[in-house]
């Protein structure tokens, strides 16, 4: 069994992250695990709603380009993410948009997913992080 | 005293910002290249080699996120990431 694990969302493979900044309280948001959305050494692990990365204290870090489900310019905030299971505690980059996928609040690109190992480790009901 | 806009200090920040890019991508004997830069009221106020020590330092400088910026600087912002449409 994984260190963390999550059931699936509408038979679509999520995870839990923790924002935590000086608002005070944590929030918890459930990302979808998308391989497919970009490639291991792009500039960001993963896309949020904008207001989020404001309101969780991000620091910008400049603009990416993005195509296909989204298209043009977006920035880029330095965020504080924590995976408690797994005491994954770091700021990462984050691409704010203001569109995310229904159901879920944001994405896991393939280059925050790969900093782990991941899948289902034997429970198809399940995504799993260790 | 002087009072800058939050815009004017987002505007030199970000300018600031593609230069230092810019030169780090364009040479790699650059102070800046493979380092993670941190600039606050359009001056930079740390090179670092991770993102958390950059983010640490501008806390210490500038409290106010919205006055500061930070970059990898080898990194390529330029490039289109295509993502899929997942549903």
């Amino acid at each position: 069994m994984p260190a963390a694990q999550w059931l699936l969302h509408n038979d679509r493979p999520v995870i839990e992250i923790v924002l935590s900044g000086s608002v005070g309280q944590d929030l918890v948001r459930s990302v979808i695990a998308d391989t497919g959305a970009g490639a291991r050494r792009e500039v960001f692990p993963l896309i949020l709603d904008e207001n989020d990365c404001l309101r969780y204290g991000g620091t910008l870090m400049g603009h990416v380009q993005l195509g296909g489900a989204y298209t043009g310019s977006f920035p880029v905030y330095a965020m504080n993410i924590r995976i408690p299971q797994l005491n994954f505690d770091e700021p990462v980059p984050v691409v704010g948009v203001s569109w995310i996928p229904p159901g879920f609040d944001g994405i896991a690109a393939l280059k925050f997913l790969s900093r782990f190992h991941y899948g289902n480790f034997g429970h198809p009901d399940y995504f799993g992080l260790e | 005293m002087i009072v800058v806009s939050n815009n004017a200090v987002v505007s030199a920040n970000e300018l600031l910002a593609r230069q230092i890019n810019q030169e780090a991508r364009q040479n790699p004997d650059s102070p800046y290249a493979g380092k993670f830069v941190g600039l606050a009221n359009g001056q930079v106020v740390a090179v670092r080699d991770s993102l958390r020590a950059v983010l640490e330092r501008l806390g210490q400088v500038e409290p106010d996120p919205s006055k500061c910026f930070c970059l990898d600087a080898s990194a390529d912002y330029d490039r289109v990431v295509e993502i899929r449409r997942v549903v």
